[in-house]
């Protein structure tokens, strides 16, 4: 196996783990209430995580379809489909097929990085509630950060071979 | 006979390979979910066994919160004269019988013939500013029974005066009839019964917050 194609792994590896794994931890405050909501409802300041694949099923649960079905494609369904165009060039011989191909996963590129940008305005809108309430970055977050990176080396390695 | 080499073997489309990263995804993802699946079966399974019904008919063996949101007397007493000879309504107080014990006494609404009350309440001194912990059971004002098929609650209500105390009527309810939020009763003046209309609340013990102020409303 090549060097692309090990990244292209790695890189399908990670995103695996990342989409499953816990990516955001919510620290519910309610400000000078806390105490109170603790006596009365604890469980309502129970601290929460998701991952990726987590709120997209929370959003279909709740009937915001639209806001699964975006998520789903830029943070899913991009992603996978980027990394099966990069394996599918990193195989080609012919430089025009070749040519292509890379410029289709460009294309595509250009939707997955929205899921950060999603990750990137949930902490700063919770961070903004009142009552104090905070979110976390969970290891989820950092493989799927990890997955990026190795795509972007997968893209800097093709376009070498394209020059 | 047919000799077929590897050379000759039918050779994969070639966006078979494409599929690759697709399976290393999905194998990734099924690995964390086996590892950790027990685990969250555990959970969700005892989420289930704390699930509480939020609408609908009562249900058996669960505990409930049950307070009058509002009792509405008719304009004249027992005796058909007006109340507190005509110079002020009514201080109306309830109280909540269950199985022949009062288990819940109200607070005195001054002067009133539509009486209201709050589910919710916190009473708080300057001492409880020196760490003094508030239960839920000071914070909801309300009685606790127990649903139990073909039990009866019982509601008093009092015209509250420096003397003596008058009744206005008791009502008694079949829990059978009750639902998880408001239940509404218009009644008729009788020679026992002064009492208009009673609304009853009934919240689930153990419901959490959100679900508590959207019964309460």
């Amino acid at each position: 196996m090549n060097v692309t194609r090990f990244l292209i792994a790695c890189s399908s590896l990670l995103l695996g783990l990342g989409l499953i794994g816990p990516t955001l931890t919510i620290f519910p405050k309610a400000g000078d209430l806390t105490w109170f909501i603790k006596i009365i409802a604890p469980e309502e300041l129970e601290v929460s995580t998701y991952s990726i694949l987590g709120v997209i099923q929370k959003l279909f649960q709740t009937n915001d379809i639209f806001l699964a079905m975006i998520l789903a494609m830029f943070s899913v369904f991009s992603p996978v489909l980027k990394l099966s165009f990069y394996w599918h060039a990193s195989g080609l011989k012919d430089s025009n097929k070749f040519n292509s191909t890379l410029q289709i996963i460009h294309y595509v590129g250009k939707f997955s990085m929205a899921e950060v940008f999603a990750l990137a305005l949930i902490i700063v809108t919770i961070k903004s509630f009142p009552g104090g309430s905070t979110a976390n970055l969970e290891w989820g977050a950092y493989l799927f950060t990890f997955s990026v990176i190795c795509s972007m080396f997968v893209s800097f390695r093709l376009d070498s071979r394209k020059g | 006979m047919t000799d077929i080499s590897d050379f000759d073997a039918p050779k994969p489309p070639a966006w078979f390979g494409a599929v690759i990263p697709l399976i290393l995804v999905l194998l990734a993802s099924g690995f964390y979910w086996f590892i950790t699946t027990d685990k969250e079966n555990g959970e969700s399974v005892d989420t289930l066994n704390r699930k509480i019904k939020l609408s609908g008919r009562l249900s058996p063996g669960q505990t409930y919160y049950v307070f009058a949101s509002e009792v509405e007397v008719y304009p004249t007493n027992l005796k058909n004269e007006s109340w507190d000879q005509g110079k002020k309504g009514p201080d109306i107080r309830y109280r909540l019988f269950w199985k022949g014990n009062a288990v819940f006494e109200s607070i005195t609404k001054d002067d009133s013939l539509i009486a209201d009350w709050s589910g919710l309440s916190i009473e708080l001194n300057w001492k409880d500013l020196l760490g003094k912990s508030v239960s839920s059971d000071d914070a909801i004002k309300a009685g606790r029974i127990r649903f139990e098929k073909g039990e009866k609650i019982e509601i008093a209500v009092e015209d509250v005066d420096v003397a003596s105390d008058d009744d206005v009527g008791r009502h008694e309810i079949e829990m059978d009839e009750l639902s998880v939020g408001k239940n509404e009763f218009k009644l008729k003046k009788t020679e026992t019964s002064a009492i208009r209309r009673i609304t009853l609340r009934v919240l689930p013990v153990g419901s959490n917050i959100e679900d508590l102020a959207n019964i309460m409303k």
